[in-house]
């Protein structure tokens, strides 16, 4: 991958409507901050080389690269990149846990690293007045508190760069795939700083197919009261197609197509629906109600799934593969979908310019083909 | 020394000086003006012999107020003295078409004092247009004896012909030095009354009003034909040179002193005259008749506009018959330089074209390599505001807040010290200025103009001094008209820019006496603005209060950022803060910070070290405000407070 600077990310990723928000180049250095889920930039900076365009996942991403180094692989065409098994999960008795999106996989993944000390701290993503804000959490019981799923743009990355910044080595992390796609590039040391040691312990991703504009979204919200009473925010899964809102006393119901006039730009470029390079990703398990899908990908990944299992934090259960085909069939709709649109920009293995992704060039063939269906 | 009275002897004076010691000569009362560089020293010498001289003077809020006061002198039948720099005028200009219609009963002077090539303006304005506009009579003095003799004189000239005169002086004579023979000074005290009760005709016995207008107008115009006659006979036009020059150089002010040179340069004495007017309109036509008839080819050496040129060549036309044909050179047929200060030099080009002198100042090659080398060898020193200056600071957190709202908000601007927010200094953060007050008057329009779509946020800057000239009726009008804009009023306590002059908001006159103030809050606040404070060396608080107001709040509202001057005498020499940077901990140009301090918040008392890539703080230079330990990304400037 090459690396450039702050000029190449104000041209060729703020100013081009690619930012997804992530906030991984915020808390770096002066010169980016995030208001109201949009990344801004402050006067500028003259370095050639940097931090922010080392972490961007829109700026000279290489799959491959990127792959090899979390994965020791090259990128996998697979609808759900590389991964060692799937289940379905939910939280078990023992993670005490009354509140989640879900079924509480992800926070109760979190809760049982932290009190196993296999994390020092949890980069999650909080409810700031209908924004979504990064929090760091250093109490278990604190995990419980940031549950949920904040719909709109965040960026929650910041608060993985605080954390190192405040010299936490032992780092969990709750992530989109754009957020894990930026912490995995940052782990792999782009800059190659001396003594770089990876901070991260444990990446767990969500699904997503898209965010919401931040400021529009809120709107939308405090059209309906007070944001701060808002209990439940929820796509109930398919056949049907709305937001379902609960606040102090009312709940409401939004037709999806109404909420999709919210997603921003930036994510009509995203192919990757499974976030695809963390140890775990979750999402939901479309078919059965209040139930998890988890891919386990990593060995540490894996290790850590296995013992919270075993120490009933965790519910796992075989899944079959006619059960995840509908996620498979939507993981690689939207990477087609994504990477297509970025190609039409030219922001594929771009030659003379900056590539938005640098892709192995059969691999990219085979993703369009949409074939190499698995399982 | 203003009150010296060793008449006959020589003193070294300031012409502003000068000025002011003419006046004394002549007796003035009443002096009044509005700060201004280069006319400043005026009001500031008069202020200090105030209470041995049994003066009244007085900063007032602003130039049109001040040739109200100094009116109301002259309607009590005082002497009285009003200065302004060139762009005062303008705003004076609409008392001033009245007054000139009523009359003035004391002799009434007004001084404005151009600046040719803007030195400390923000724009090059004529003053002398306006004397014809109005139609009274110019003095212009050439060098610091006629500063003081004319500015006597002009009194004089004013209560002659019962009409305000205009005294015009320029950069170089105002704010230069020389020899001036003090004359006997006018301790007499007169006593002050109104009288109102005779006919309404007469100019000086009943009301003083415009009406009925043409009568006036034609009385006015009488009273000009009159000063006509003095000019005439005036000894502040003169003629020095051959009795029929090859080149008639006419010029005013301190051109004459470059004419003179130019023509000693050239060894040109005995093939070309000048003729220096000190009275430049109306113009003298015989005294004028009588040097055109006497040469072909006639240069015009002015400043600024070419406004004894067009006069020149009216009366030459009317004239033709007698004068015969002539060539003339000036500003219009490019002869002179149309804009910027006039100097020796442009005098010598002119006339060693005209006169085919053979002339080279400088060898070329010397002259371009002179030029290539203080290009790229001296040191590159910007404009920007001084170590611990709250603009600073204010610019910062104005430009950070309208970053992260992220819509596209900009600020207007007027004239101050703040200004200097266009340039890298302020971080470009101002993006319209113009006149006193005009920010906010512009962004009153800016923020009515959301049914056409701008959608952007509207932010004015404006001083505290500028707020009472001219900026209160722009917030009025934004209050009134729900105006959807933030003026953010930078409030440094002091007219800083041009030397601390008390404005309304100061408790105290111009001579330092206790004076009661007016609140600037409390103002904002009855004018039915919301209004909020904040002290910008603050910087977090002020950018989340800017930021918050832009987002949250609607209509007309007003953010006083309350910091005093750095160089205020309160300030002045005294740091609140010792300051240094820890370089260990300073991070340099690598990335996380890449020299923000240095690079782009730039307090002249941060220095980049290149040799070890740290910062570092200059003590000397350092005021101590602190706030650069604020803006570190890495902590690694420390502040400790100084135990006074
Ligand atoms: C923007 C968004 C879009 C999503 N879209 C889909 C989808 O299309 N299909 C699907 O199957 N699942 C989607 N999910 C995931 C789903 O909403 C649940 O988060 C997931 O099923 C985990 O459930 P859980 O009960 O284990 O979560 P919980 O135990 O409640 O934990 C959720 C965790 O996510 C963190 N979090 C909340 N919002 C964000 C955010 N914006 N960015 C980063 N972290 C956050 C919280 O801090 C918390 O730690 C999406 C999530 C988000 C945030
Ligand atoms: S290069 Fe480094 S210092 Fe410069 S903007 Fe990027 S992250 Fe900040
Ligand atoms: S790192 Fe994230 S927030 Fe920053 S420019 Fe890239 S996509 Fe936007
Ligand atoms: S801002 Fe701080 S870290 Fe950066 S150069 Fe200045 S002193 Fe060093």
């Amino acid at each position: 991958m090459q690396v450039k600077g702050s000029k190449e990310i104000r041209a060729g990723v703020l100013d081009s409507g690619l930012c997804t928000g992530c906030g991984a180049c915020v808390s770096l250095c002066p010169y980016y901050a995030t208001h109201k889920g949009k990344t801004v930039m402050h006067f500028s900076c003259t370095r050639d080389e940097g931090r922010c365009h080392a972490h961007c996942p829109r700026a000279e991403v290489n799959l491959d690269m990127l792959s090899s180094v979390i994965f020791g692989e090259e990128y996998s065409a697979e609808p759900f990149g590389s991964y060692i098994s799937i289940y379905t999960a939910r939280a078990g008795d023992k993670a005490g846990l009354s509140s989640f999106q879900t079924a509480g996989t992800v926070s109760a993944l979190m809760k049982f690293s932290m009190e196993k000390g296999y994390i020092d701290s949890a980069v999650l993503t909080k409810n700031d007045n209908g924004f979504g804000v990064p929090v760091i959490v250093n109490d278990p019981s604190g995990i419980e508190k940031a549950s949920g799923s904040r719909y709109s743009v965040s960026p929650s990355v910041k608060g993985v760069n605080e954390a190192i910044n405040s010299g936490r080595k032992k780092i969990g992390t709750v992530s989109t795939p754009c957020q894990t796609l930026a912490i995995a590039q940052m782990r792999g040391n782009p800059v190659k700083q001396e003594n770089f040691i990876d901070p991260i312990a444990l990446s767990v991703g969500l699904f997503c197919t898209w965010a919401l504009r931040a400021s529009d979204f809120t709107d939308l919200l405090k059209s309906m009261g007070d944001v701060s009473t808002i209990r439940k925010l929820d796509i109930p899964p398919p056949p049907s197609s709305v937001m379902e809102i609960e606040t102090g006393n009312k709940s409401y119901i939004i037709p999806l197509e109404e909420i999709r006039k919210l997603v921003p730009e930036a994510c009509s470029y995203c192919h990757d629906m499974t976030a695809e390079f963390a140890d775990i990703s979750v999402g939901v398990f479309e078919g059965r109600n209040k139930q998890n899908i988890a891919i386990i990908r990593t060995e540490r990944g894996r290790k850590i799934f296995d013992e919270a299992v075993n120490a009933g934090y965790l519910i796992r259960e075989e899944i079959s593969s006619k059960d995840i085909a509908p996620l498979a069939a939507a993981s690689i709709n939207k990477k087609k979908k994504g990477l297509a649109k970025l190609a039409d920009a030219e922001l594929v293995n771009s030659e003379g310019k900056d590539a938005v992704i640098r892709i192995k060039k059969s691999t990219l063939e085979s993703i369009f083909k949409g074939g190499a269906l698995c399982c | 020394m203003l009150l010296s009275k060793s008449e006959g002897k020589e003193f070294l004076l300031m012409g502003n000086q000068a000025i002011a010691r003419g006046a004394l000569e002549a007796g003035v009362s009443v002096a009044a003006g509005y700060p201004g560089t280069p006319s400043s020293e005026i009001i500031e010498n008069l202020a200090a012999v105030a209470p041995d001289a049994d003066l009244y003077v007085e900063w007032s809020v602003n130039e049109k107020v001040s040739l109200e006061v100094a009116a109301a002198g002259s309607f009590a039948g005082l002497r009285s003295l009003c200065v302004m720099k060139q762009n005062g005028v303008n705003v004076a200009s609409d008392f001033l078409l009245h007054l000139v219609l009523s009359g003035t009963r004391g002799g009434m002077v007004l001084i404005p004092c151009d600046d040719p090539g803007a030195i400390s303006s923000v724009n090059e304005g004529e003053s002398r247009y306006f004397a014809r506009l109005m139609e009274i009579p110019l003095l212009e003095p050439g060098d610091f004896q006629e500063a003081k003799d004319m500015t006597k004189w002009a009194f004089e000239l004013s209560e002659e012909i019962s009409n305000v005169v205009m005294l015009r002086s320029v950069t170089r004579l105002s704010h230069a030095s020389g020899n001036v023979k003090l004359g006997e000074l006018n301790r007499a005290k007169p006593s002050a009354k109104f009288n109102f009760s005779g006919n309404l005709l007469d100019a000086k016995t009943g009301p003083v009003i415009t009406a009925p207008v043409p009568f006036r107008h034609t009385q006015q115009q009488a009273k000009l034909k009159k000063a006509i006659d003095l000019f005439e006979r005036s000894p502040f036009n003169r003629y020095e040179g051959p009795e029929n020059p090859e080149l008639l150089i006419i010029t005013s002010s301190a051109c004459y002193l470059y004419s003179r040179e130019a023509l000693r340069v050239l060894d040109a004495e005995k093939r070309a005259g000048i003729l220096k007017l000190g009275t430049t309109w109306p113009l003298p036509p015989e005294l004028l008749k009588k040097h055109l008839a006497a040469a072909d080819k006639i240069l015009i050496v002015e400043e600024v506009l070419p406004f004894l040129e067009e006069n020149i060549k009216i009366l030459a036309m009317e004239n033709i018959d007698s004068i015969g044909k002539i060539k003339f050179f000036g500003k219009n047929n490019g002869t002179i330089p149309s804009v910027n200060e006039m100097n020796p030099d442009h005098v010598i080009k002119a006339v060693s074209s005209i006169l085919n002198i053979p002339y080279t100042g400088m060898p070329e090659e010397y002259e371009k390599s002179g030029q290539i080398l203080s290009f790229t060898k001296s040191p590159n020193r910007e404009l920007t505001f001084c170590p611990g200056c709250p603009h600073r600071a204010s610019y910062w957190s104005i430009n950070r807040a309208l970053t992260l709202n992220g819509k596209n908000g900009f600020v207007c601007g007027d004239i101050g010290c703040y200004t200097m927010a266009i340039l890298p200094a302020g971080f470009g953060t101002i993006k319209t200025a113009h006149s006193m007050g005009s920010g906010t008057g512009v962004a009153s329009g800016f923020g009515k103009l959301k049914s056409f779509g701008l959608n952007q946020p509207v932010v004015s800057v404006c001083g505290d001094s500028t707020f009472f000239h001219a900026g209160m009726p722009a917030l009025v009008n934004a209050v009134h008209n729900g105006s959807d804009m933030l003026l953010v009023i930078l409030d440094n306590s002091g007219t800083a820019m041009t030397g601390f002059q008390p404005h309304p908001g100061i408790p105290s006159d111009a001579a330092g006496n206790k004076l009661p103030s007016v609140d600037i809050e409390s103002v904002c606040r009855s004018i039915g603005a919301k209004t909020f404070t904040t002290d910008p060396f603050n910087i977090s608080e002020t950018e989340k209060k800017v930021l918050d107001i832009i987002e949250n709040e609607t209509g007309a509202r007003v953010l006083i950022m309350r910091q005093g001057c750095a160089l205020s005498p309160e300030k002045k020499g005294k740091k609140k803060y010792n300051v240094s940077v820890d370089s260990n901990i300073c991070k340099g140009t690598d990335c996380g910070c890449n020299r923000l301090c240095t690079r782009v918040f730039r307090c002249p008392g941060l220095v980049w070290n290149s040799s070890t890539g740290k910062a570092v703080i200059d003590e000397i230079i350092c005021a101590g405000c602190g706030v650069c330990a604020d803006i570190c990304p890495s902590g690694a400037i420390k502040r400790s407070e100084v135990m006074s």
